[in-house]
């Protein structure tokens, strides 16, 4: 467990900020309390300070997780967003799609939306903008990137692609093993 | 090729509805002179145009012509196929006489080829090509297949053209012997042409759009057969000769194909599969086909703009209903976009929900009563889908407030139905509320329930007859019945309250020993009859059930009321009325609980009781009780809206006028229902129908009264009853006839019709007021929450109450100037030094600046007393007294003094300096990232308003920050980013500004990174902490002009000295 170098605060902040923009700074900056990104084997966890003066009572080694995982750093050095970190993108999430309820089980089995799935989604979004996967009910699903811009979603056919999948709640069913 | 012209005959196909001839001839006198113009308008069975098309006299040059074909083609100014017909019709009947000779006049039309050429099989037309000789020595073109998977056929060579040639196969016809039958096949076991979809480059133009995806009915086959028999009528079996032309005239159709292909495929699967020709039609066949896809298309095109296929409006409902659900104001988009696109501020439509449930059913109202409406509901619930029923049921089911009845009617339950009952109940719980949810989605989308209702019913009850009178019901009738029933929902609200509240009056004299099954037979009538009103049809076998069943009712009162049976008859109609009413109010029950099942039960028997009492005033009062009655109930509906209770109150005095409505009531229908039978069902449903619109206006009547005075409303109901009295006469007298009933059902419309309006304004009126009360009260609730939170906020221990922070006094600043709250923990902060040090020695110390200062300087601290530093200097002073001479200014200062107090909280600040640092760091790269401020970060004295974005994961403790609505925008003056003086001198450096330089830095940060955005986009931002908060202001508002002078002059004192 240690606090991440710059370069990879960079990457992972780049990585969020794709979804919740610079509402960035609210993560990082927050009013009720002192929270901080920690590295634990390969993955970022986002723990208060309070946890975090805890866990460092365990040893490293036995350590399985602390606070919220949002993601973990590849082989490569990039960041991977994993599908536990929706609960802080969600609130914040600047880009948001909407599926209709019969798109949902597909988006949760790790289908990326088709725009016949497409209930609703923010005006403006831009291609490969992250957006934030809602159902109708506004029960945030998971994240992705927008394939297609907004204007670009009214004119392709149903069966396009217009979010590609990046993790869902699913996964907490499907990769309970690797989520942690 | 001929130079010189001739007149052709041109045909047009594909042409939109409204095309005129003058159309035509402008844009076609351009390649030659028109001399005549015939449009052909095509009816399918229904009377809707199925195909245009055009028939025009040009004469052109050769090249002209093909100029204009392809013009006319590839412009695409009409989706057109254009073709060159034999120039007359005789002609080409004497060519199919002929057949194998003679059409050379033709051929040159269309570059000349002889047909049959005595030659080899397979040898080349010359000068041609993909026309080989085939046996017999016909020429025949090349075909060329679509090879993948067989997916597609091209006809001749001009198709070709706009095919991807790579996957084509050659089919040449002369290495077949059969050819014919062999392409048949092919042509039989091929995917149907609707499901030949290709992928199209498209634009933006809505009539590419229109070719991908946006898509109408099509009915395009039949017309395409009888098309093709046509021609083939009038030009006989066409000889080979005349086909390759037919297909060489149509070239672009391919494209035009592909496109049709495409909507049909994702449309409907109308284009069932390629019309089964037999081989001498087949080749003729396709460019018919081609010629209607064309005129489908144009058809697309045409319902794009008006709704005239049933598919597009079981669309257009659909989404409707979607939208519904969602409870999306803006949610009327078009088809073109099933998705909605909304704004970066969208909230969901679910959390409105929840705040506005008064508005949402106004919403409803407002959105879904015009008239097309109804009707496309009406033809569509006519199918009876339960699904769709269900469906509007949960959406409505939130919109309803029947909570203002549950009370009431709990307060009334006092019987224990049977357990026999109970699964009697059951059902009718089912039943009542599927009809319940049609009642709500009336009030919102006009009349569409009514239909709705009759599903649910067919389903329930267990009348055979329902069935075949269903099946004979009138379209006018059931529109007008329709248009009645919605009323009557509107009214339900006043009505039911007026059954509640008789109903708490009677149970006390309810004396009668009705067996309990009884009571829910009466129960189950008014169940069944409630959706009676929609048709009279309807009405008429649902009648079957009360008659029955109140007969038995009956059978052990007739003792009693005997004597009373001639009256009651003359006042049947109420009666019906009446039960819909308290059908009505089941639905609403029913939807609580069985309880209210209980209650309504009660109602039943009080009415029962009602006819032992004295059913005979009945007749003579029909008007008067009516206005008693309802005055009496003016004030309990208005009570009623705001607070149930009142109801209670007034009862005494209306008891008996109460009392009489429901005798009228229900006696008639006793009589009726005893006497009538089996002869006059139809007749009683046309009466209820009469009936039901005179309880229309007394509900509007109350519905007026709200908004006007009791006065008018207890006159415009008199004259409203003396109507109605008329109107029910007119059953009486002629109860049997028919006739009679029409007319009566004619001036119930009418009277329904104009009702119905005013009680819709009316009664949203009434909604609006309500939902705006309710809002004002939650507001009210929410700045009471604030207040609570933040009198909390200021109980709450500080992290360090002890010292005084940098940004602490230009907070003092803002918020005094710019809110008077009390609360504020900046303000607490400055109180909490004083009561250390004295308010007096904060005035008179420094003379100068405080002399007439008003309260809000008054408790602002001197510059030099801020900082840890300034809070011994000020305890020090405080010792001295206040003496300029003694005064101990922060020469006498010695770092080494708190050094102790550093050592004793060292580990503590080691680890939040690190993680402060951490922090910075963070923050550096945030900016980074998010490339802000990477100029602001330089210039941190410039400010601009803040923003902060309202997210719910920093409302915390959700009673502080609950302030969503109020938006605020911090305007601050820009100020120079000039260096500070004061923080270069050194006697203000002391080792405690150390943390405090690291933590003023860090609210630099935070205040800076949401400028450059603002700047920007200008917008206003969701405040969510309270004003107080440190981060609002920042540090930066501490550099402001006044501090800034301050230091400046009390450095400019110290100097002299």
């Amino acid at each position: 467990m240690r606090p991440l170098t710059e370069e990879e605060t960079r990457v992972m902040f780049e990585k969020i900020a794709k979804y919740i923009g610079e509402n960035l700074q609210l993560l990082v900056d927050r009013p009720d309390g002192t929270y901080c990104f920690r590295l634990h084997n390969d993955r970022v966890y986002y723990v208060s300070e309070k946890i975090m003066k805890l866990a460092a009572n365990i040893s490293g080694d036995k350590l399985v997780s602390l606070g919220t995982c949002f993601g973990k750093f590849t082989k490569t050095h990039k960041f991977r967003l994993h599908v536990t970190a929706l609960d802080y993108l969600a609130p914040y999430a600047k880009y948001k799609v909407w599926i209709k309820p019969g798109a949902e089980q597909s988006f949760l089995y790790g289908n990326h939306v088709l725009k016949s799935g497409l209930g609703r989604i923010t005006e403006n979004t831009s291609q490969y903008q992250g957006v934030v996967v809602y159902s109708m009910a506004d029960i945030p699903l998971g994240f992705g990137v927008a394939a297609k811009s907004t204007q670009d979603c009214r004119k392709v056919d149903p069966m396009a692609i217009v979010v590609f999948h990046q993790a869902d709640v699913g996964e907490y069913v499907r990769h309970e093993e690797t989520l942690t | 090729m001929k130079v010189n012209r001739e007149t052709k005959r041109l045909y047009v196909g594909g042409l939109s509805q409204n095309i005129s001839e003058a159309d035509l001839q402008n844009q076609f006198s351009r390649f030659g002179e028109v001399s005549d113009v015939e449009i052909i308008t095509r009816k399918d069975d229904q009377g809707n145009p199925q195909k245009v098309f055009a028939y025009i006299n040009i004469s052109v040059a050769e090249a002209d012509l093909k100029k204009c074909k392809i013009i006319i083609n590839f412009l695409y100014y009409w989706p057109v196929c254009i073709t060159l017909l034999a120039q007359e019709r005789e002609e080409a009947k004497a060519k199919k006489e002929k057949s194998t000779t003679g059409n050379t006049n033709l051929l040159e039309k269309i570059g000349g080829v002889d047909f049959h050429m005595k030659a080899v099989p397979g040898t080349e037309v010359p000068g041609h090509k993909n026309w080989v000789v085939s046996k017999f020595g016909r020429v025949l073109p090349i075909l060329h297949l679509k090879n993948q998977h067989k997916r597609k056929i091209s006809f001749g060579l001009a198709f070709v053209l706009f095919l991807d040639l790579r996957n084509v196969i050659k089919y040449d016809p002369s290495k077949y012997c059969h050819n014919l039958k062999k392409i048949g096949e092919d042509f039989t076991n091929t995917i149907p042409i609707s499901s030949l979809t290709w992928e199209l480059e498209g634009g933006n133009d809505p009539m590419s759009k229109k070719r991908r995806g946006e898509f109408s009915d099509f009915h395009g086959p039949p017309e395409k057969v009888i098309k093709v028999q046509k021609d083939e009528s009038s030009i006989g079996s066409l000889a080979m000769s005349t086909r390759p032309r037919r297909v060489i005239e149509r070239p672009p159709l391919t494209q035009q194909q592909a496109a049709e292909k495409r909507t049909c495929d994702s449309i409907t699967p109308s284009i069932s599969s390629p019309v089964p020709v037999s081989d001498t039609q087949k080749l003729k066949n396709l460019p018919f086909k081609t010629s209607s896809l064309e005129t489908a298309k144009k058809r697309n095109s045409i319902s794009d703009d008006d709704i005239d296929s049933e598919d597009e409006l079981r669309m257009m409902i659909a989404q409707e209903e979607n939208l519904q659900r969602t409870t999306q104001p803006s949610i009327n988009e078009s088809e073109n976009d099933p998705f909605e696109v909304v704004r970066d501020d969208f909230k969901s439509g679910i959390h409105k929900l929840h705040s506005l449930i008064g508005l949402g059913i106004k919403n409803n109202v407002s959105c879904h009563d015009s008239d097309d409406d109804i009707m496309r509901n009406d033809t569509e619930y006519d199918s009876g889908d339960t699904d769709e029923i269900i469906a509007m049921k949960k959406n409505v089911a939130k919109v309803k407030n029947s909570t203002e009845f549950s009370q009431m009617e709990k307060s009334t339950k006092k019987i224990s139905l049977k357990n026999r009952e109970n699964c009697e109940l059951s059902d009718h719980c089912i039943k009542l509320q599927k009809r319940k949810s049609n009642v709500e989605s009336d009030l919102g989308h006009g009349l569409k329930s009514l239909n709705c209702k009759s599903p649910s019913n067919s389903g329930s009850s267990e009348d055979a007859d329902s069935a075949s009178e269903l099946a004979d019901s009138e379209g006018d009738e059931e529109y007008n019945a329709m248009m009645k029933n919605c009323l009557r929902v509107n009214l339900t609200l006043a009505d039911l309250e007026q059954l509640a509240g008789s109903d708490l009056k009677v149970p006390n004299g309810d004396t009668e020993s009705d067996g309990p099954e009884t009571t829910t037979q009466c129960k189950f009538d008014r169940g069944s009859k409630s959706p009676k009103a929609p048709t009279c049809l309807r009405r008429g076998r649902q009648c079957i059930h009360p008659e029955e069943i109140v007969a038995s009712l009956l059978e052990g009162e007739e003792n009693t009321c005997g004597k009373q049976k001639p009256k009651e008859n003359n006042l049947k109609p109420k009666f019906q009325a009446f039960k819909g009413v308290g059908c009505l109010y089941e639905k609403e029950s029913m939807k609580k609980s069985l309880k209210d099942n209980v209650a309504s039960s009660n109602i039943n028997k009080d009415q029962n009781s009602m006819k032992h009492e004295g059913p005979s005033i009945i007749p003579m009062e029909d008007g008067s009780p009516y206005v008693n009655g309802s005055s009496g109930e003016l004030t309990p509906c208005q009570h009623a809206k705001k607070a149930n209770g009142p109801n209670y109150i007034q009862p005494q005095k209306r008891q008996t006028t109460f009392e009489s409505q429901d005798r009228k009531a229900v006696s008639p229908s006793s009589s009726e229902n005893r006497s009538t039978n089996p002869i006059s069902r139809p007749l009683e449903g046309k009466k209820s129908l009469s009936l039901s619109v005179k309880t229309h206006n007394i509900g509007f009547d109350k519905d007026s009264c709200h908004s006007t005075t009791k006065t008018e409303a207890s006159e415009e109901e008199r004259s409203d009853s003396s109507s109605l009295t008329s109107l029910k006469k007119s059953p009486k007298v002629s109860s049997k006839d028919t006739w009679e009933i029409k007319t009566d059902f004619s001036l119930s419309v009418s009277n329904s019709s104009d009702l119905s309006a005013k009680g819709k304004h009316a009664e949203d009126n009434e909604k609006r007021l309500a939902a705006l009360e309710a809002r004002q009260k939650a507001k009210e609730a929410q700045k009471k929450l604030v207040h609570n939170a933040l009198a909390k906020l200021d109980g709450h221990p500080e992290d360090k109450p002890t010292h005084i922070i940098f940004g602490s006094d230009s907070e003092c600043e803002t918020e005094e100037t710019s809110t008077q709250e009390q609360s504020h923990p900046g303000e607490e902060r400055v109180k909490e030094s004083m009561g250390k040090t004295s308010g007096k020695l904060f005035d008179s110390s420094d003379d100068e600046e405080s002399d007439s200062e008003d309260d809000s300087n008054r408790f602002k601290i001197k510059p030099q007393f801020e900082g840890r530093a300034g809070q011994k200097l000020m305890d020090l002073q405080s010792h001295f007294g206040t003496d300029d001479r003694f005064r101990m200014d922060s020469r006498f200062l010695e770092s080494d003094s708190e050094e102790e107090q550093e050592e004793v909280n060292e580990k503590k600040t080691a680890e939040e300096e690190e993680l402060a640092e951490e922090k910075k760091k963070a923050l550096n790269v945030v900016q980074s990232v998010l490339q802000i401020n990477l100029s602001n970060s330089t210039n941190k004295g410039s400010a601009a308003a803040k923003k902060f974005k309202n997210t719910w994961l920093w409302s915390y403790n959700p009673t502080i920050f609950c302030c969503h609505n109020d938006t605020e925008t911090y305007r601050v003056e820009t100020v120079k980013p000039g260096k500070i003086v004061w923080q270069e001198d050194p006697r203000f450096q002391d080792s405690s500004s150390e943390e405090e330089d690291v933590t003023e830095e860090a609210d630099h940060r935070k205040s800076s990174p949401g400028e450059a955005p603002l700047l920007e986009k200008e917008t206003t931002r969701f405040f969510f902490f309270s004003k107080n908060d440190e981060r609002l202001q920042g540090s930066d508002l501490f550099w402001r002009g006044d501090c800034r002078k301050k230091h400046k002059d009390a450095k400019r004192k110290m100097k002299p000295k």
